[in-house]
């Protein structure tokens, strides 16, 4: 880590005013939020800015709110936020779990929801789970707002659909219903994680069959990605698709498409899919 | 004399564990280090780096960089006629900045010095430089390849300090950088007639020795001299160093060293102080050179080691023999690699018996990171294969790795290794410590292993010390040393071996350390030496401060000197008792004035044959293997350390903890990797170290005091040696696990998955 190199940053009250911001500077200039992967990647010269516009200063975005339908995380509100948030922790306790296991404490006490899911590191763990509990997101440029699947938003390493002058400025999960089970497991041994598996089950009322199944797969590839023809194979009765894991794991894995990198080969990757998709399965359902 | 070195037991200081002195100001941030020094007219240097392994200089042009505000100068290879750019205490090779070629990816090219580190970074970039790309060299295999090309050009002279007696191989048209050879008895005819060999081949990894402080020094060179403050480990042999290049008399040299942030044999000998006098000397001012944490992986690393070794047995399960070859890979410059080289040679033996013994080992230079010292010192690098054998071999004959152990172990007072000090240590007490340690005997549940192991090195320790221990007016003590404070509590310890002896309380006695124009002389603070070498010399000094203040009560009393007897604390003659403060106040006549104990130690006596002791240790664990994903979980741990006699048991025990952990460290995760030319995980975001979280759940440490040593109340080195036996541990411990072996660490769980999987098919 180097010294960071000179630069402005700029304090909007609105997000029309942070989206001018962005669209004058251009390329010179980059929002900022907790700046855990921003300002990293500045010290370590990778990316260069001479402008950062500071979303944090923007009110009203650092909010959780439950309703009726669905969970609503503002852009800004951090991993630790969400952690600690008692709501969240009742009602999307896979999302609280989740968000502790994220890096360690100082990165989650800085490091935003959104500021994760718009670096489109291959590694996220939020990326992965919500992608399973098909959120959307609220992105706002200044010819006005648009909302986004997570497949709409993340489309490869560090590769998303915003538009220069565009934020995102909150994410909305739906909520998940009594008779759905979900677990999002992890395996880790570096910094990031090396596979990231995310399920959802709808479930009969006696847990004896599986109506409606949606996996993800994370971390192993340069975005999280799921597949029709796994899920499929994940739905029925219980102890058919137990025989199934292994095939909805084949074709998760075909999907994903692992690559060889220090976190490991593909094939390695592929047998971890395996691995985490029966450990997510008896997790859901226990 | 009255005064005797005492048995456990006795003692009033020592063998207690008091709070370590800097405890509370390290953990309050009150503690100064490198960083925190701050000279007045204080300029920042930053370095620019080779992007390529190995490139013919063609041209520098720094004037786009030179010329931008706030920048005082840029200095480059060509810019040092007037000094002697090359150091290098085993093989002078090195020079402070790349001249004419570069020989590894993150070599300093040139340094920008500014008014602040931010305007000397961000001139790096219009430092223009062109280069000619050479092949590179990157493993001992390319090194010795028939068309490899040639690091190093220049014929090199052996270094004085080098550490040993034997030549050096580096700089005779090869990229051999140093060999070392041992061999006794028949080794061939050994092999022929055993009853049971295994042989195989191991790696060791590159490793990073990570310490929370980075290099920092900050150098001043004027007129007078040169003065550096460094995060040096050895302050003594950076001065040399310095002198050379800067061609001054040891007087005008001076390094002084703060408290140092860690250093694990990676801030022994010099480092990045020449390049910082040289930005001084241009810049014509104090100059503060702080490399980051990715630029200190880039400095040095350990030696990684591709060994082949065999083992027999005869039918009694004796080891009758053992054979290895070593290539080790030492980056682009030898550092102190020549001496790993020697120790890990005469480390394969073990602390074992054998009575046929043929070891060759070669080290290469490689166009990568230079490789240096390494706590345990070559050590670690063939315990891996050396302890594994002992398991493979008793797999072999059938017999229970402990007790195969137990047989062959080299016995107190033995004479196991030709030429060398006896053995010094208790090993089978040890073994016998671990294994209850962590229930050898007990059942144990599915997936789970355990593993007992040991080592026991020529202790590279040697005896070059002196000290002044000041004995003042008020009975308070100045202790001047030359050790450094790295963290391992020299400074605790050497003030409890001078409370010990003058029998004044240890609150009282206090250190000023490792500055060369105060502090006497001594060579190193690494090897496990400081309690050893700088303890007896502190002990020494107390005592012969002793003498004197009995010669001076003498003359206050007016009596003979026979007549005073020195009791804890003070003299007695008659009825008639003084303590120290009344006898160096009535002898001046006044309340003030001192008394100064010195002490000389060099290679001789009871320290005059080498190695001044055997730093041997035993660790033990029981790991939990996850068969489906390979990955191992470190589950009970346990130390023993034989360290003769623990001046400062807390101490002595924090050491064999760290040590062990960082041994673990190898045995899981940690490998520098090199895709290429190119380190591809230079960042500790990218390279993996243990982490609290990794800890065993129970952990024990225990130490093994016999008084067996040569150190002071029958002390020896401690700190390297838990680290050694880490990785095979974690072998044998997996391998008892789930039935698979691995030669290489460190035994990632995709490692472990792949042995699985090829057991099964
Ligand atoms: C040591 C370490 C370990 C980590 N481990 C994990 C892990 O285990 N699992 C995991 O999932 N993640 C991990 N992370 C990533 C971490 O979650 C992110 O660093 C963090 O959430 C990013 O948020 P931030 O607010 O700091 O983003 P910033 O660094 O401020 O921004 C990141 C990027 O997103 C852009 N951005 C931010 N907010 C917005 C917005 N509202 N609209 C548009 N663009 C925006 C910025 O312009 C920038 O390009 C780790 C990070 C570190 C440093």
């Amino acid at each position: 880590m180097m010294p960071l190199r000179r630069f402005q940053i700029h304090q909007p009250k609105t997000v029309k005013e942070a989206a001018e911001m962005l669209s004058h500077y251009g390329e010179k200039g980059r929002l900022y939020a907790g700046g855990t992967e921003l300002l990293l990647a500045m010290k370590h010269d990778l990316l260069r800015y001479e402008h950062l516009v500071d979303v944090k200063t923007v009110p009203g975005l650092d909010e959780i709110e439950i309703g009726n339908a669905s969970l609503h995380i503002g852009t800004t509100v951090t991993h630790r936020a969400i952690e600690q948030s008692v709501p969240v922790r009742e009602k999307f306790p896979v999302l609280a779990e989740m968000a502790n296991h994220v890096a360690n404490v100082r990165v989650r006490s800085t490091g935003t929801l959104g500021g994760n899911l718009c670096f489109a590191e291959p590694h996220s763990d939020p990326a992965t789970l919500l992608l399973a509990l098909q959120a959307h997101v609220h992105v706002q440029g200044r010819s006005g707002e648009r909302t986004l699947g997570m497949e709409e938003l993340i489309v490869g390493a560090y590769e998303t659909t915003l538009a220069t002058d565009e934020l995102l400025i909150g994410i909305d999960i739906p909520r998940i219903a009594k008779s759905q089970r979900a677990a999002y497991l992890k395996f880790q041994t570096h910094e990031r994680p090396t596979l990231g598996l995310a399920l959802v089950l709808d479930v009969d009322g006696n847990g004896r069959s599986i109506t409606k199944a949606r996996a993800a797969v994370g971390s192993v590839s340069p975005k999280p990605c799921r597949s029709d023809q796994a899920d499929a194979l994940l739905a029925g009765p219980r102890d058919k698709v137990e025989k199934q894991l292994d095939d909805a794991a084949k074709v998760l894995a075909d999907a994903a498409d692992p690559v060889d990198d220090l976190e490991g080969s593909a094939e390695y990757k592929r047998h971890l899919i395996g691995v985490y998709l029966r450990r997510a399965f008896v997790k859901a359902l226990a | 004399m009255s005064q005797k070195a005492g048995k456990k037991g006795e003692f009033h200081v020592v063998n207690h564990s008091v709070p370590r002195r800097d405890g509370r100001a390290k953990v309050t941030g009150k503690a100064t280090y490198v960083s925190d020094v701050k000279l007045t007219g204080m300029a920042y240097a930053k370095v620019l780096r080779s992007p390529y392994a190995h490139a013919k200089i063609l041209s520098i042009d720094a004037s786009g960089a030179a010329s931008r505000p706030g920048i005082y100068c840029v200095i480059t290879g060509n810019d040092l006629e007037g000094l002697d750019p090359y150091y290098g205490h085993a093989v002078k090779d090195h020079p402070l900045l790349a001249i004419g070629k570069v020989r590894y990816v993150g070599e300093p090219v040139a340094a920008a010095v500014a008014v602040d580190e931010r305007t000397a970074f961000e001139a790096l970039e219009h430092i223009e430089v062109k280069y000619e790309e050479l092949k590179a060299v990157l493993t001992p295999e390319d090194a010795i390849a028939k068309d490899a090309p040639l690091l190093h050009e220049k014929k090199f002279e052996a270094g004085a300090l080098r550490g040993f007696e034997g030549e050096v191989a580096a700089g005779r048209g090869t990229n051999i950088c140093q060999e070392a050879h041992i061999k006794w008895g028949d080794v061939e005819a050994a092999f022929k007639k055993a009853a049971a060999v295994v042989e195989g081949e191991y790696y060791f990894p590159m490793t990073y020795a990570y310490a929370m402080e980075a290099y920092v020094a900050i150098a001043d060179v004027n007129d007078n001299g040169v003065t550096v403050y460094s995060s040096a480990q050895h302050p003594f042999m950076v001065r040399h160093d310095l002198k050379s290049i800067f061609n001054l008399p040891v007087s005008q040299v001076r390094l002084i060293v703060p408290f140092v942030g860690g250093g694990y044999g990676s801030k022994s000998y010099t480092k990045i102080e020449p390049l910082a006098a040289a930005c001084s000397w241009k810049a014509k001012r104090p100059v503060k050179l702080q490399l980051t944490i990715e630029e200190a992986m880039l400095t040095t690393r350990s030696d990684d080691a591709y060994t082949w070794m065999r083992t027999a047995v005869n039918a009694d399960g004796k080891i009758i023999a053992r054979q290895a070859r070593i290539y080790m890979n030492t980056g682009a410059y030898a550092e102190n690699s020549p001496l790993v080289v020697e120790k890990s040679t005469n480390r394969c033996v073990g602390p074992y018996s054998i009575p046929n013994v043929q070891i060759d080992n070669c080290s290469f230079y490689t166009n990568t990171v230079p490789a240096s010292s390494y706590r345990g010192f070559g050590c670690a690098q063939v315990t891996l294969p050396g302890e594994s054998q002992i398991d493979e071999l008793a797999a072999k004959i059938g017999k229970d790795p402990y007790e195969f152990r137990l047989a062959n172990v080299a016995k107190p007072g033995e004479e196991f290794f030709p030429k060398m000090r006896s053995f010094d240590g208790t090993l089978k007490e040890d073994l016998d410590i671990a294994a209850k340690a962590i229930g050898w005997k007990e059942p144990l549940a599915k997936g789970r292993g355990r593993s007992v192991a040991c080592s026991g090195s020529d202790a590279g320790a040697y005896p070059l010390t002196s000290t002044a221990v000041r004995v003042h007016a008020d009975g308070s003590v100045t202790i001047l040393t030359g050790s450094t404070e790295l963290g391992q509590g020299s400074h605790t310890v050497i003030p409890q071996i001078a409370a010990e002896e003058l029998g004044v309380p240890f609150e009282n006695v206090h250190v000023v350390s490792s500055d060369t124009a105060i502090t006497p002389y001594d060579r190193s603070t690494g090897a496990s030496r400081t309690t050893t070498l700088m303890g007896s010399a502190v002990l020494e000094a107390s005592r012969e401060a002793i003498q004197q203040m009995v010669v001076m009560a003498a003359d206050v009393l007016k009596v003979k000197v026979e007549q005073i007897q020195a009791i804890r604390g003070g003299v007695r003659c008659g009825e008639a008792q003084l303590n120290w403060s009344e006898v160096i106040s009535k002898f001046y006549g006044l309340p003030d004035g001192e008394v100064i104990g010195r002490s000389y130690i060099r290679k001789s006596g009871k320290f005059a044959q080498l190695p001044v002791f055997w730093e041997t240790a035993c660790t033990g664990v029981e790991v939990s293997v996850d068969q489906e994903t390979g990955k191992i979980a470190v589950e009970k741990l346990a130390t023993v350390g034989d360290v003769g006699l623990a001046i400062n048991p807390a101490l002595a025990e924090g050491q064999d903890l760290g040590a062990a952990t960082m041994g673990m460290g190898i045995g899981l995760f940690e490998e520098l990797i090199y895709q290429g030319p190119q380190l591809m995980n230079g960042s500790i975001l990218d390279y993996r170290l243990p982490r609290f979280s990794d800890l065993p759940k129970q952990v024990e440490l225990h130490l093994v005091e016999n008084q067996d040593g040569v150190g002071p109340y029958g002390a020896k080195g401690g700190g390297e040696a838990s680290l050694n036996s880490m990785a095979a541990n974690i072998a044998n411990a997996v391998e008892r696990a789930v039935g698979v072996r691995i030669r290489s660490a460190p035994l990632t769980p995709e490692k472990v998955w792949r042995a699985l999987k090829e057991r099964k098919q």
